[in-house]
């Protein structure tokens, strides 16, 4: 599969998701707040996967994210439904990144020490483990469990679950695909979701 | 939680929901941790297989976002213009027009315009302007023709008030002079 740069920034999403985020964002505009709620569930892996990309130090990571989802509910109110949801909120987790990394670059360093051969290869370990966190080793858990649990699945909601997150395919286009309804699309979709869940449940809980 | 619920949540998730069911799974997203947190986990599965690798965000984070906003002031400069969907329901402006807290204040201006109007003297009125809500609550005491008028009055209004007014008002009637004199004490009050 084809892994995303932090140029393309919506590509990738399945059909149906911008229309969804609109509905969202417009419920969060007139103060439901569990609206924004969902919209943060729904980014908050995508947004810190972007910002820890960016910054060099990833343990920032968590604190840039949180920031960019603060600055996109104050800025809200001006998002006019132009673009993507998804691409906007991009362009703020961007612009927060790069804000911090340049309010680091000014910070002044507090001292300056020559290193020792060893004590430099200290801190390249030190960094080293900084950039495989805890948060990396549960992805990797995450993502075994996620695939051991798809190939446990019966063939229709394995076809129905591919077809829809990997492939971005609509319901009406899986029924077409799959020669049955839309709504024993939905379904299957579902009973997917809740096996892997349930698969995920002792690692997330 | 039943299926038929989650069933909804991961049609939300694909923008498959229908709107006509969109407003009641809200409602109970907003009450159920337990129903936000299977969202974000059908969300997390996903992005998985879309992306696999990669940090992920701590459990944490959707929580400290909610609570970091909510000190964060209100959202301004609301637009109507979000998406297609904006235009179906009706602008917020009107909607108040149908809550019952401003349907009870239309009901009670009414019922102030009431008093005002059938008071006989007119530097009675003016007086009503400057006098401090505690005085002016004890020299309300008119007569009873005064008082059969105003009775005709606040019951044509509560026609269009809330039940609860309309029950307010009924027993004040009941209650004669001293309730009319309560009536008076909150106007005297009112903002």
């Amino acid at each position: 599969m084809k892994s995303r740069e932090p140029g393309d920034e919506d590509a990738g999403l399945p059909a149906g998701t911008e229309q969804s985020d609109l509905e969202l964002v417009r419920r969060a505009q007139q103060n439901e707040r569990g609206a924004f709620d969902l919209l943060v569930l729904k980014y908050q892996h995508k947004v810190i996967k972007l910002v820890a990309r960016l910054l060099r130090d990833p343990t920032e990571a968590e604190d840039v994210a949180q920031e960019a989802f603060v600055k996109a509910y104050r800025a809200l109110g001006s998002f006019r439904g132009d673009s993507a949801f998804y691409t906007w909120l991009y362009r703020i987790a961007v612009n927060t990144a790069r804000n911090s990394i340049a309010s680091r670059q000014r910070r002044p360093l507090d001292y300056e020490v020559e290193l020792s051969e060893s004590e430099q290869n200290n801190v390249a370990a030190r960094l080293k483990h900084d950039d495989t966190p805890e948060a990396t080793v549960l992805s990797e858990e995450i993502r075994q469990t996620v695939n051991e649990a798809i190939e446990l699945l019966p063939e229709d909601l394995r076809t129905a679950i591919v077809l829809r997150e990997i492939e971005g395919l609509s319901y009406e286009e899986i029924a077409t695909a799959m020669d049955c309804p839309v709504g024993t699309v939905r379904s299957r979709i579902f009973r997917a979701r809740e096996a892997i869940d349930r698969a995920l449940k002792p690692l997330l809980d | 939680m039943t299926d038929q619920i989650r069933e909804q949540l991961s049609a939300l998730l694909d923008g498959e929901l229908p709107r006509d069911e969109m407003g009641l799974l809200m409602r109970r997203l907003d009450k159920d941790p337990e129903l936000r947190r299977t969202f974000g986990n059908y969300a997390l599965i996903g992005e998985t297989l879309r992306a696999p690798g990669g940090r992920i965000a701590a459990p944490s984070l959707a929580a400290r976002v909610s609570a970091a906003i909510g000190e964060a002031p209100a959202i301004v400069g609301k637009t109507s213009t979000a998406g297609p969907a904006a235009t179906v329901e009706l602008p917020q402006h009107v909607a108040l027009w149908k809550r019952p807290i401003v349907r009870t204040a239309l009901a009670a201006s009414a019922a102030v315009t009431a008093v005002l109007l059938i008071r006989p003297d007119v530097t009675q009125v003016a007086q009503l302007e400057v006098t401090p809500a505690s005085s002016f609550a004890m020299s309300a005491s008119p007569t009873p023709a005064q008082s059969q008028r105003l009775a005709g009055y606040l019951v044509a209004h509560s026609q269009f008030s809330t039940p609860m007014v309309r029950r307010n008002l009924l027993s004040s009637l009941l209650a004669a002079d001293p309730g009319i004199t309560r009536v008076s004490y909150e106007m005297g009050q009112a903002p």
